[in-house]
């Protein structure tokens, strides 16, 4: 059922003034550790955790690419792993522990790696990059072997379009090389 | 050449630099864009759902637009919103806003339009094949001399189709637009290649109501590769009409969804080939060309597109004989636009799997075959411009001794022999005219601006955009090799059309090879005007001297003319040239090839910074890798295609090595990078998979389906090849 208006003409409004949208009002509180603070906040447990972090938190390193948890540009660390927020609700958040790429920016493997990305001019257009140091962070935390084939496979869940992924390949084994 | 890293890298790394959805500013609303769902119809019905509270929604349709509704192109026939008829999927009714991005959508979902249906063209093949759906601009390129087949030529006649490419950059559309009532200024911010193209068009649309609309770019652009050419203008007229009438702030991104089945893509095409060859000389003496693209439903670029393509469509290669007509048809589907390679990859896969098509038929290896037939110097375009150099031919050679072909040739036809699986090698070898086709630089007119202050900056004011391209980086690079300042204290000032002089659009190569030309000339004049020896002592002892202004416009090589009309002359002052070779393996039993190298070898003219170049390449490689094998649009598939879980782009586990080298690098002129790599690696590819089973075929992309399809029933398709 809905309110029939004439194309060129729409009459919309009458009636209707008074009311306000309908909007689900559920809010609920959710405590979680944001880059080593604690943090919490009252919102619609099913609000995306990609809204939160950008508009709740102003952290605004985490893209959306793709809304739909394949291009990787929203990847952050829940609880050590490597996950898409933007198809993850705040609810998931809850209790847990998580890293954005600005809380990884600052530990000493993010930085090694973000002189690697920048020595090689690996970066083009660099939406999908802070994806790929999240990703490539997780990589080195829990491997760190320089091997192509691993690192591949480690990086399979960020999508780039404008690089090739030739010198993102080759920041990672040289960052693998430095670590150790 | 100087190796020297990216001034944007590290904030883009740490996620500090700001891409459009990262700006915000006070009492913004979001909106969004509600877009037909039929492919043809006429709109008989729109209903609003009734839980909302429509006077919360600002809502504008093409009757509210005070100019004109008509999106400025090269061809001005796009509305920016339908009136009443609908002729193709995604063609937006209106656009509505709400201070909420939640409510936003869920209230867009449930806007009900119902429609008169109408018949309509979506398949590709449907649309190519009928003559009835020519329309716009055709363009024939008459080089006919008389050539008569003789007993014993060879005539190789093939039709060759190409579909639709989404450029696919990361960050979707977005525009924010703000309304200053005050001194009437529509202010926009977004995501764009061509600022001056957005403020033609937010111009076009708000008509008298403003004096002036005020286009700056976000500080990231996510990704471009001609998609974000002149669907922009759009997407901000209607942002702008929506801050106009609302009052507020608007911003509007599109969601995945959105954005892959509205916005532009890359052209279908048709291209039939008819040759005749002599066996004896190996030349081909005769060579007819129909090339049809699929512009959509409405010609927008499209007519700069098939200019760019019909000059591409000859190859590399000196044919006596040529005659070429291209055509634009019609279909009902989103009008297709820029893309890397404008034309040219789908000219290359055309002839160049035409090459090995007839060099099959001779008997004799394609890469002779090339050989015999390459452009060299002297020779001439069907155009009559004349090849100055030996570049291709080098390029060609460079490439078969990096690649060890011939040794690979041997090697392969004897593994092929053993196992199910194959292996193959393939050629192809391509050009690219740098910059806009024919007379176009000339009515650009261009103009950079450099102004040196007290405090020792030197600001570059350019209106193209660094897309990821690195072009910011290269083009402080290219002013320093004259200025030999400090580079971080040369700074590419963000495109602003209020600050910026019109340099023209960020498109065709044209960036580096036009306006980093231009500024090396105008870096020359200050340093020749200053006679400094080291200017940052000089703006120090000569205070008095500073803050200075220096202007230059683009002035084309009076003796490169050419006729628009009858596409004879110099459509294009200097060319890239380039060659490759590819090895691919054949996973039979999944019908899956397999990318396993691809080696370039490249003339761009000097090369600014070696691994900006170097990225270029690899991406445009990959690009063409996708559209060679896996990207694809379903045969009715607006509607269905959602995102990257149906588009499928290639990921870190297809990726092929990549090897490049760049030969003639002594020049002293910035050639065209950009397009080139993307022009013709998928002929490569396809002809590797020819080496590789011996059969053709000559559509792309290479699915499993299409390739499994192809075995089961013909060994060879779309060809009546006959000798005379």
């Amino acid at each position: 059922m809905g309110m029939h208006l004439g194309f060129l003409f729409p009459s919309w409004g009458l009636g209707t003034r008074y009311r306000k949208s309908v909007v689900k009002e559920k809010k609920m509180k959710i405590n979680f550790i944001l880059n080593e603070n604690e943090v919490s906040i009252d919102v619609d447990p099913m609000k995306r955790l990609l809204d939160i972090l950008r508009e709740d938190f102003g952290l605004t390193g985490t893209k959306e690419g793709c809304g739909e948890g394949e291009c990787g540009a929203c990847t952050i660390l829940l609880d050590g792993k490597p996950v898409t927020s933007c198809i993850l609700n705040a609810i998931h958040a809850d209790g847990k522990e998580i890293y954005t790429v600005e809380g990884i920016a600052e530990k000493h493997i993010g930085k090694l790696l973000i002189d690697c990305f920048d020595e090689t001019n690996a970066v083009q257009c660099g939406f999908c990059f802070p994806g790929f140091l999240v990703s490539s962070y997780y990589y080195l935390k829990t491997d760190g072997e320089k091997n192509l084939d691993k690192i591949k496979k480690a990086l399979s869940g960020n999508i780039c379009r404008c690089t090739g992924y030739q010198k993102i390949f080759e920041s990672v084994m040289m960052a693998c090389v430095r670590k150790s | 050449m100087k190796q020297v890293r990216k001034f944007d890298a590290r904030p883009k790394l740490d996620g500090s630099w700001k891409f459009l959805d990262d700006y915000s500013y006070k009492d913004m609303i979001y909106g969004g864009l509600f877009y037909s769902t039929v492919h043809h119809g006429i709109i008989r019905k729109i209903t609003f759902p009734v839980e909302f509270n429509l006077t919360e929604f600002t809502i504008v349709f093409a009757k509210d637009i005070p100019g004109k509704n008509i999106v400025p192109e090269p061809e001005c026939d796009q509305p920016f919103m339908a009136d009443k008829e609908v002729f193709h999927f995604g063609q937006v009714i209106m656009g509505v806003a709400h201070p909420s991005k939640e409510i936003l959508k869920k209230f867009i979902k449930q806007i009900k339009v119902e429609y008169e249906e109408l018949p309509a063209i979506v398949d590709v093949k449907e649309c190519l094949e009928n003559e009835k759906n020519a329309f716009g601009k055709e363009i024939i390129i008459d080089h006919r001399r008389n050539v008569k087949p003789e007993k014993g030529w060879i005539r190789t006649h093939s039709v060759y189709y190409t579909t639709h490419q989404e450029q696919a950059y990361l960050e979707p559309q977005g525009m924010i637009a703000i309304y200053k009532p005050e001194d009437r200024i529509m202010f926009v911010r977004g995501t764009m290649q061509c600022p001056f193209f957005v403020k033609d068009g937010v111009e076009a649309i708000m008509g008298n109501t403003i004096k002036e609309a005020i286009i700056e770019t976000s500080e990231g652009i996510g990704g471009a590769f001609g998609g974000k050419e002149d669907f922009p203008s759009l997407l901000a007229g209607i942002t702008a009409l929506l801050a106009y009438k609302s009052g507020k702030p608007v911003k509007v991104v599109l969601d995945r969804a959105d954005d892959i089945q509205i916005t532009t893509k890359r052209h279908p095409s048709r291209v039939e080939i008819e040759t005749y060859t002599n066996p004896k000389t190996r030349k081909i003496r005769k060579l007819k060309i129909d090339y049809r693209l699929d512009a959509g439903a409405y010609q927008t670029l499209s007519p700069v597109v098939l200019a760019r393509g019909v000059l591409h469509s000859i190859g590399g290669y000196a044919v006596e004989d040529v005659y070429i007509r291209g055509r634009l048809f019609r279909s009902n589907t989103p009008s297709n636009g820029a893309f890397r390679g404008f034309g040219a990859p789908q000219a290359f896969f055309a002839i160049e799997s035409h090459i090995d098509k007839i060099a099959s038929h001779m008997k004799i290896n394609p890469y002779e075959f090339r050989k015999a037939n390459i452009l060299k110097f002297g020779d001439e375009f069907p155009t009559t411009q004349k090849i100055t150099e030996n570049h291709l031919y080098d390029c060609l050679e460079r490439v078969i001794v990096k690649s060890d072909y011939h040794k690979k040739l041997k090697e392969f036809s004897k593994f092929n022999k053993t196992l199910k699986d194959k292996k193959g090698i393939g050629i192809s070898i391509g050009y690219h005219g740098g910059g806009y086709t024919g007379s176009g630089e000339k009515l650009l007119n261009s103009e950079v601006k450099i102004t040196i202050d007290k405090e020792g900056f030197v600001n570059i004011f350019v209106a193209n955009v660094d897309m990821g391209q690195g072009a910011h980086t290269t083009l402080a690079q290219m002013v320093n090799e004259t200025l030999e300042h400090p580079l971080e204290k040369t700074i590419v000032q963000l495109p602003n059309t209020k600050k910026t002089p019109n340099s023209g659009p960020t498109v065709a190569s044209r960036t580096i090879y036009i306006i980093g030309n231009l500024l090396r000339k105008l870096s020359k004049k200050i340093k020749d005007e200053l006679k400094f020896e080291n200017l940052e002592r000089f703006i120090k002892e000569n205070q008095d001297k500073f803050p200075k202004e220096y202007r230059m416009h683009f002035t084309p090589d009076p003796s490169a003319v050419f006729d628009d009309k009858t596409y004879q002359g110099v459509a294009y002052k200097d060319y890239s040239w380039a060659a490759c070779v590819t090895e691919i393996y054949y996973h039979a039993d999944i019908y899956q090839i397999e990318l396993k190298k691809i080696w370039n070898v490249l003339d761009i003219g000097n090369i600014v910074n070696p691994k900006i170049a170097e990225g270029q390449v690899e991406g445009a490689n990959i690009q063409a890798m996708g559209y060679a094998l896996s990207e694809f649009f379903y045969k009715k598939g607006y509607g269905r295609i959602q995102g990257f879980t149906d588009y499928a782009i290639p990921t870190t586990f297809d990726i092929p090595e990549i090897d490049i080298e760049f030969i003639h690098t002594d020049s002293t002129t910035a050639k065209g990078l950009g397009e080139i790599p993307m022009d013709y690696p998928a002929p490569a590819i396809r002809n590797a998979f020819y080496n590789a089973t011996g059969i053709f075929i000559d559509e792309i992309p290479l699915t499993p389906e299409r390739i499994l399809k192809t075995m089961n029933k013909l060994p060879q398709t779309n060809t009546d090849d006959t000798q005379t």
